[in-house]
């Protein structure tokens, strides 16, 4: 078990957004649905540490992370790329990719030539400044910059929103090709289910903050989907 | 002469607060609106130690730059984590309690009356003024190499990513409160020591001294000569203290009978530089550092 959640509660202030939520995940493509305002973001928000636990225990790797400071999470493995702001507008690319890589200097160019193997574009970007990209090319940006912290896992917050339908296909099937070929456990939230469940191993739906389900994705009944929307 | 090196001698004071200032806002993003409140803080501070307790210089200088550096890190501890317009009222507020205190504390400060006479820590005869100039000089070129290796280096870039997105930088493992306290109480008890070394230019301070029009005069400098670049505090300073205050106040050739317009016309035209920078060069002259001056990380 890499990622034990335990009766967890959160939200923003005094609003409870996420309530009782439990579950683990293993190494594989974990996939978060839900309708907008279900607390798709607040959960991966706490889970990077970044909202508060109010209630409930997060482990990772059998230690404790509930009380952690988002700093020390990458130390420890754990990426997160959020769904806007997810890039240093007024840094190049090459500094966004770099200081992703100020954990462990040592293999930065390793890895670097690794993200540029896997985004060939951000290579003739590279001394372009991140706000000037496009959306996708700054998404592929975020998940570079994820990818050169060397993580074992990467909380991914709806890296499809405002995508071109192509450039969404491509960007699942990057993600894909990290997890097979670099072993990376995945969270994903997303809002686009069909394409989510064309690369999940698990789904967990949330609706209005609690667990509306939770089960494996071959056997997943898209009837209960809409159920969890209100549709 | 003595006028004009007395002149230069402050506009570097204020190259200093304003590349002090670049690092805070235009490297870090924290607007500091309290500049006067650490500047008054070392000038008084150094005023007090070395006229009320026989301190002399030296000794009174490296304990204003503690004193400074300890109310810095105190306060930065209640408002770095705070909102930008927050931190403002935050940091302005500090500066008008500065100022306050140092008319009601009359036992400590004198109040109204003002504190003196602060000599220089030297006796060049002669030579005093121009040796003391150059040694703010060595102090600002010495705060602008540091700018330049801080914008080419790692962490300066580390410092523009928190600036451009906390929550991202402190999600990719960086402790951003940390650097932006660190920060922070260096920077502002470098204007702390400016203050002190301000305090034998001044020679007798006085409470009128610590107003917000310091503070604001740093900041328009700095807007005009680009917060972002590494040299736009510099060009700022020079622009708004040197050409305005300076040049065509104290030394445009002009006729008697029109030497009353000039301070009216330098306001003018200080107010129409402003505007045509902001219309035209919203970022200040200089611009972005990003593409030209800031080089790839090593």
């Amino acid at each position: 078990m890499m990622l034990n959640v335990n009766g967890l509660s959160s939200g923003y202030g005094d609003v409870t957004v996420l309530e009782d939520i439990t579950f683990c995940v293993e190494s594989e493509i974990f996939t978060v649905l839900g309708a907008n305002g279900a607390g798709k973001t607040t959960l991966l928000k706490t889970l990077a540490k970044l909202l508060p636990v109010k209630s409930g225990t997060v482990e990772w790797r059998g230690e404790t992370i509930t009380d952690m400071p988002p700093y020390e999470l990458p130390s420890r493995g754990m990426a997160y790329v959020p769904q806007e702001g997810n890039v240093f507008p007024d840094l190049s690319v090459a500094e966004n990719l770099s200081i992703g890589g100020l954990l462990d200097l040592p293999s930065r160019e390793e890895r670097l030539s690794e993200v540029y193997e896997l985004f060939p574009r951000l290579v003739d970007r590279s001394e372009q400044l991140a706000g000037s990209l496009s959306g996708g090319e700054g998404q592929m940006l975020a998940v570079g910059r994820a990818l050169m912290q060397r993580p074992e896992i990467i909380l991914f917050d709806e890296p499809s929103a405002g995508l071109s339908p192509q450039f969404v296909d491509t960007l699942f099937q990057k993600i894909l090709e990290i997890r097979e070929k670099q072993n990376v456990t995945i969270v994903l939230a997303e809002q686009n289910a069909v394409k989510a469940l064309e690369i999940a191993d698990r789904v967990l739906v949330l609706s209005l903050g609690k667990i509306h389900l939770l089960e494996d994705a071959r056997d997943f009944d898209k009837n209960r989907l809409m159920e969890a929307y209100h549709i | 002469m003595a006028y004009l090196i007395f002149s230069i001698t402050l506009m570097l004071v204020y190259i200093g607060l304003a590349q002090l200032l670049h690092i805070q806002f235009g490297m870090l993003g924290i607007p500091n609106f309290g500049i006067v409140g650490f500047w008054g803080l070392g000038m008084y501070s150094v005023g007090v130690l070395n006229v009320q307790w026989d301190f002399s210089f030296i000794p009174a200088l490296i304990l204003t730059l503690l004193l400074v550096a300890l109310v810095a890190n105190g306060l930065g501890r209640l408002i770095l984590k705070l909102e930008g317009q927050a931190m403002l009222c935050a940091t302005l507020a500090f500066s008008a309690i500065v100022a306050l205190l140092v008319i009601t504390e009359k036992w400590l400060t004198e109040g109204v009356v003002g504190l003196g006479t602060i000599k220089y820590p030297f006796d060049a005869g002669a030579m005093t003024e121009p040796l003391y100039f150059l040694i703010l000089l060595l102090i600002v070129v010495g705060i602008q190499l540091f700018i330049n290796k801080l914008h080419v280096s790692r962490l300066g870039t580390l410092i523009f990513s928190i600036r451009d997105n906390e929550e991202l930088a402190a999600s990719l493992g960086k402790d951003t409160v940390k650097i932006k306290l660190e920060l922070f109480t260096l920077t502002c008890a470098l204007m702390g020591l400016l203050g002190a070394l301000s305090a034998p230019l001044n020679q007798f301070l006085t409470p009128n001294m610590l107003v917000p029009s310091v503070t604001f005069a740093v900041w328009i400098a700095l807007i005009l000569g680009g917060k972002e670049h590494s040299m736009g505090a510099v060009l700022g300073v020079f622009i708004t203290f040197g050409l305005f205050d300076l040049l065509i106040e104290s030394y445009l050739p002009v006729a008697p009978e029109y030497a009353v317009m000039v301070p009216n016309f330098k306001l003018f035209l200080y107010g129409a530089v402003l505007v045509a920078v902001l219309m035209y060069r919203p970022r200040g002259v200089l611009g972005h550092s990003a593409a030209g001056a800031r080089q790839e990380l090593p």
